[in-house]
């Protein structure tokens, strides 16, 4: 078992309910409303850690593709028997508590996808079809929902676990920046010349709005408000912060959405630079230890299964951190262990988990 | 099985080690920039954020006139604010909404997309009446208040509305002195400030403070509100008359200091409700305009030739009715020539070939003197008033000049001025030779009444000697009595003049029937009070002299404004002899009256009657009704005849100055109508047609008269 790896994620996990309880003040009448959720989150998330952990990664080979249609059965249910909150149909209601498939879906696409991509040649264009098309389709069923944080997630395991397993890197950087261009001038071509896109339209503002948060059509009170008050938050926050529970942009609630995935806003606001800068520098040494483990793993499938994971967590990092400070499109997904929100945290513990599987199966046990 | 990670993905984690790296970096480099670069400007965003401002306005600066008349005062009125957070966290805000566009009249969308804005604070209706102020009170909405507010208002309607401009919704000044002076008149708004959160509940122990607003200075105009009056009335009765202009202004003004004393153009508009008449109304003509001056500009040849000494009252010219300069033939207005004349004469008959002489004089002596003299007297630069929009009128550039030039500007065509230009130049002539800069505001004082600022008159420089302008003065003296500009005489004072009539200029050339007429003249001549410019413009029909139509206008007015500035009368030149100027009186309307009802009605007049035809009733009359004429004119009265209409054979005017066409219709007991400038070449109804008497013949005149085609 590594005991750094872990170490460090529950010192997220800490510091997570310390600043839940700050979150919590203005939105709810206890203070520790959230902290106590998430609480009760992390525990049924080390639960599914050990589960995870418990069982061989060697196995997922034999039921990858039971996984695998069992994602998109839970992906397509949602549409259908779905719960519908937020302008979004991404919940299927479990009685006491909402279920969010497309969370999952991600774990079991590292899982099923790793297995997938195991001593599979990745030498010419045509070799990428498979792969694409193999994340294609949860990634329509996510846009369905509509969900496009998750689907760029999705997008982003992909190319992590395709550099992971040695693709052609040619073709797979020249790929890449041929989705970037076509991405970009389909949303130019959008919003200048009025090409219909089959996305929502705050959707489609939310990804390039960051660019200039003011110009949203409405003086900055539109689709811009959420990057300019999260801005002004951080901004406000200088070397120690205003102090815990005393940021006026998250207390006064200008910043909503600030216990889920704008918490970073908080803690830029309430903790300042000095502490904002240890967080950072706690993903980072995350995200070392585990790469650090793919490289030691024992065979390309455990070595992919932790790229996957690191793809996942560098992008929801990256991109949630970016956001708050303007960087980076507003996609809504939330920033791993720190935002509030019970599929998340058992997702990413499960994640871990299958990190430590990898690390503890590392060499040949022998019995 | 698998042998463990290779080489190559050992490489390739090196190489996502590093790129995380770098988006580390990159993360944390944008986390300082804003937490230490931007920090300060967002702290403040963040602190406005949780403030919400509640404006309160300033009293704007009242308007005075020279004698702390008000021209333009505050009223209260009220507006309607809304504070969006409260109105959401109200959850009413529908029915706000509804209640709120009933009231006010506004589209329901509107109201209760403003009222749930993502903002601390908003305007819903500014100056709301009294009645639906006291409504939305009594409803005691969440979030909704109404709050008084100043409004600007102008007792006294049109009077002076192109000088005083007006304000928008916000009091901010948009046209006049109200947007010259916006600074000096809006003051600096207070305001409310109040603590909140996102959802507008007040804090408790918040801040809550009164930033008390910094009311506006006054402005004390150099004009008179009487003297505006006067000249607003005479304006008005002009524009009713039947010459009815297309426009018309005048201008008086000190000439000792530059003050103006009134200033005024027709149409006006009615600055309380500016935004009923059209948008090229609300600027201020007589500076924003520029028009050919004419033989009013002949003061300015005469000055400058004076003072370079090209000319001496008492020298001789010979006018026979034109003069050829090069290749080109410029004719006097009055076609056979005022024949021998002195300097004095050609000034007091305007004669156009003199000044043309003289002209050339100048140009002759040194190259570009005329036109020294001309940018010396301010021609070509704005006067620098304060109003926005002035024109610099328009100047053939000099290296563009020919001698024709140079010949027709010294009687007034191929220049542009402004009214403003005009007028300054002049009462640089009538006090004495210097050029001063033309002003409104007197002085600007605070709310207390205690002075800010004083503008005191300014002199830009020396134009001409003292010398030059009593001389010229003199013999404008004599245009008044004796010459073109009779009828602006006023018994008991020394008046100095000069009339212009100059046909507008059109796309590719002088536009027919089209002109512009003036009169400018200073009172008394050797001591001037008062310069002014009465310049009409597009006057109807006959006459269209700047003598007939501007000279009464300018007395009328000149006389009210003397004996209201108490300048005492004195001894006056008596005019010549059987020249004096008759009084002009109105010809009444008899049409269709009794004979001898009709005939009574004309005498009691002051007019001669002439009967034409047998009957009882009358026909027709010429003069037309409402023509000013002399007194003792004869009126011609055609009688309803038993056997019929006795009717007129139209004599042929062809060749005809206007004048003798004039005369000869008028013999025939017929109306002419003209148009254009020089000899009569076309006439509708043609020669020989047999017509009613009073029939309007269109007459149409032309400088240019093909002479080789007629009998």
């Amino acid at each position: 078992m590594d005991f750094i790896l872990l170490a460090l994620v529950l010192m997220l996990c800490l510091i997570s309910l310390v600043v839940l309880t700050s979150a919590s003040v203005s939105i709810a009448s206890d203070p520790y409303y959230y902290a106590k959720k998430q609480l009760l989150w992390f525990v049924l998330g080390i639960i599914g850690l050990a589960l995870v952990v418990w069982i061989d990664y060697h196995q997922f080979r034999d039921v990858q593709w039971y996984l695998y249609g069992l994602n998109l059965l839970l992906l397509a249910m949602v549409l259908f028997a779905g719960h519908e909150a937020k302008g979004a149909q991404r919940w299927i209601n479990l009685g006491p508590f909402l279920f969010q498939p497309s969370e999952f879906s991600k774990l079991i696409l590292i899982i099923t996808l790793a297995c997938f991509l195991e001593n599979r040649k990745l030498e010419r264009w045509q070799d990428f079809l498979w792969p694409l098309g193999y994340v294609l389709l949860p990634i329509l069923l996510i846009l369905k929902q509509p969900d496009l944080g998750t689907a760029l997630v999705l997008l982003a395991i992909l190319w992590g676990m395709l550099f992971f397993a040695g693709a052609n890197i040619r073709i797979l950087l020249g790929g890449t920046l041929a989705g970037l261009v076509l991405a970009v001038g389909l949303l130019y071509c959008h919003f200048h010349y009025g090409l219909p896109i089959p996305l929502k339209d705050y959707q489609l503002r939310r990804l390039v709005v960051f660019l200039d948060p003011y110009n949203d059509g409405q003086g900055g009170t539109g689709a811009g408000y959420h990057i300019i008050q999260s801005q002004i938050a951080i901004g406000s926050g200088g070397w120690w912060g205003v102090g815990y529970c005393q940021g006026s942009q998250v207390q006064l609630n200008f910043l909503p959405e600030h216990h889920t995935d704008f918490i970073f806003s908080l803690i830029g606001e309430e903790l300042g630079f000095l502490r904002s800068a240890m967080i950072l520098l706690l993903y980072f040494l995350i995200i070392y230890r585990m790469l650090q483990i793919s490289s030691e793993a024992r065979d390309p499938l455990g070595s992919l299964l932790v790229g996957g994971v690191v793809s996942m967590l560098a992008f929801h990092v990256m991109v949630n951190v970016g956001m708050t400070m303007g960087v980076m499109p507003v996609v809504g997904i939330p920033l791993p262990f720190l935002s509030y929100g019970g599929s998340s945290i058992l997702t990413n513990m499960m994640a871990l988990g299958l990190v430590l599987n990898v690390y503890m199966r590392r060499k040949k046990i022998l019995f | 099985m698998a042998v463990t990670a290779g080489f190559e993905v050992r490489r390739r984690l090196t190489w996502v080690f590093l790129i995380l790296a770098c988006g580390f970096i990159v993360i944390l480099f944008r986390l300082a920039w804003l937490q230490f670069v931007k920090g300060g400007e967002l702290q403040k965003r963040a602190l406005e954020n949780r403030l919400s401002v509640m404006p309160v306005t300033a009293r704007r600066g009242i308007i005075y006139d020279r004698q702390g008349r008000e021209l333009a005062v505050n009223i209260t009125s009220d507006y309607v604010g809304a504070f969006p957070p409260e109105v959401k966290a109200s959850g009413r805000a529908e029915e706000i909404a509804a209640k709120l566009s009933e009231i006010l009249n506004l589209p329901h969308d509107t109201v209760l997309e403003k009222i749930t804005r993502n903002t601390g604070f908003e305007f819903i209706a500014r100056q709301i009446d009294y009645e639906q102020a006291k409504r939305i009170k009594e409803l005691q909405l969440p979030g909704i208040e109404v709050v008084p507010e100043s409004r600007r208002y102008y007792p006294n309607g049109m009077l002076a509305a192109h000088v005083l401009g007006f304000t928008g919704v916000d009091n901010q000044g948009l046209e006049g002195l109200e947007a010259m002076f916006d600074k000096e008149l809006s003051g600096e708004k207070g305001k409310i400030v109040l603590e909140i959160d996102a959802h507008g509940r007040e804090i408790p122990r918040a801040l809550h403070r009164y930033i008390p607003p910094r009311d506006g200075h006054n402005l004390v105009l150099t004009i008179d509100q009487t003297i505006q009056y006067i000249a607003e009335r005479e304006l008005d009765r002009l524009m009713a008359s039947p010459t009815k202009p297309a426009r018309a202004h005048v201008i008086i003004m000190d000439p000792k200091t530059g003050e103006i004393l009134a200033m005024a153009s027709r149409p006006a508009f009615d600055p309380n409700r500016y935004s009923q008449y059209p948008r090229e109304l609300w600027g201020n003509p007589v500076v924003r305009d520029a028009f050919e001056p004419g033989s009013c500009f002949k003061i300015i040849t005469a000055a400058a030739a004076l003072e370079e000494g090209v000319v001496k009252p008492q020298d001789r010219f010979y006018c026979p009715g034109y003069i050829k300069v090069g290749g080109n033939t410029i004719h006097c207005w009055l076609h056979e020539g005022h024949g021998s004349e002195t300097f004095a004469e050609g000034v007091k008959n305007s004669c156009n070939p003199v000044f043309v002489q003289i002209a050339l004089r100048l140009e002759e002596k040194k190259k570009g003197l005329f036109y020294r003299y001309i940018k010396a007297f301010g021609f070509g630069a704005p006067t620098g008033i304060e109003i926005t929009g002035e024109s610099a009128g328009f100047l053939i550039p000099e290296n563009e000049l020919k001698p024709i030039n140079i010949a027709t500007i010294g009687i007034g065509q191929g220049i542009a001025v402004t009214p403003l230009q005009l007028i300054t130049a002049v009462a640089a002539v009538a006090n004495g030779g210097q050029l001063i800069r033309p002003y409104l505001v007197k002085e600007i004082t605070d709310p207390e009444g205690r002075t800010v600022k004083k503008i005191e008159p300014q002199v830009i420089r020396r134009v001409v000697s003292p010398t030059t302008c009593r001389v010229l003065g003199e013999m404008l003296e004599l245009v008044v009595s004796e010459g073109t500009g009779r009828n602006a005489y006023i018994p008991g004072y020394r008046v100095g003049g000069k009339t212009g009539t100059a046909q507008k200029p059109g796309p590719g050339g002088y536009v027919e029937g089209k002109y512009v007429a003036s009169f400018i003249g200073y009172a008394p001549v050797n001591d001037p009070q008062v310069v002014a410019l009465v310049s009409v413009d597009e006057p109807q029909g006959y006459p269209y002299y700047g003598g007939m139509v501007a000279a009464p206008l300018f007395q009328r007015m000149i006389t009210d404004v003397l004996h209201y500035l108490k300048v005492p009368p004195q001894q006056v030149p008596k005019p010549k002899e059987g020249e004096a100027p008759l009084p002009l009186v109105k010809v009444p309307p008899v049409v269709g009256m009794d004979r001898e009802a009709a005939k009574g009605q004309i005498e009691r007049a002051g007019l001669k009657v002439r009967l034409e035809g047998q009957g009882n009733r009358v026909k027709a009359q010429v003069p037309r009704p409402g023509v000013e004429v002399p007194s003792g004119t004869t009126v011609i009265l055609y009688l309803e005849g038993e056997e019929g209409k006795p009717k007129v054979s139209v004599p042929s005017v062809r060749g005809l100055r206007l004048q003798e066409a004039a005369e000869v219709l008028e013999a025939f007991g017929l109306n002419l109508v003209p148009s254009g400038k020089g000899r009569a070449v076309e006439q509708e109804p043609p020669p020989g047609a047999g017509v009613d008497p009073g029939t309007q013949i269109k007459v149409r005149f032309s400088e240019i008269f093909p002479e080789d085609k007629g009998p």
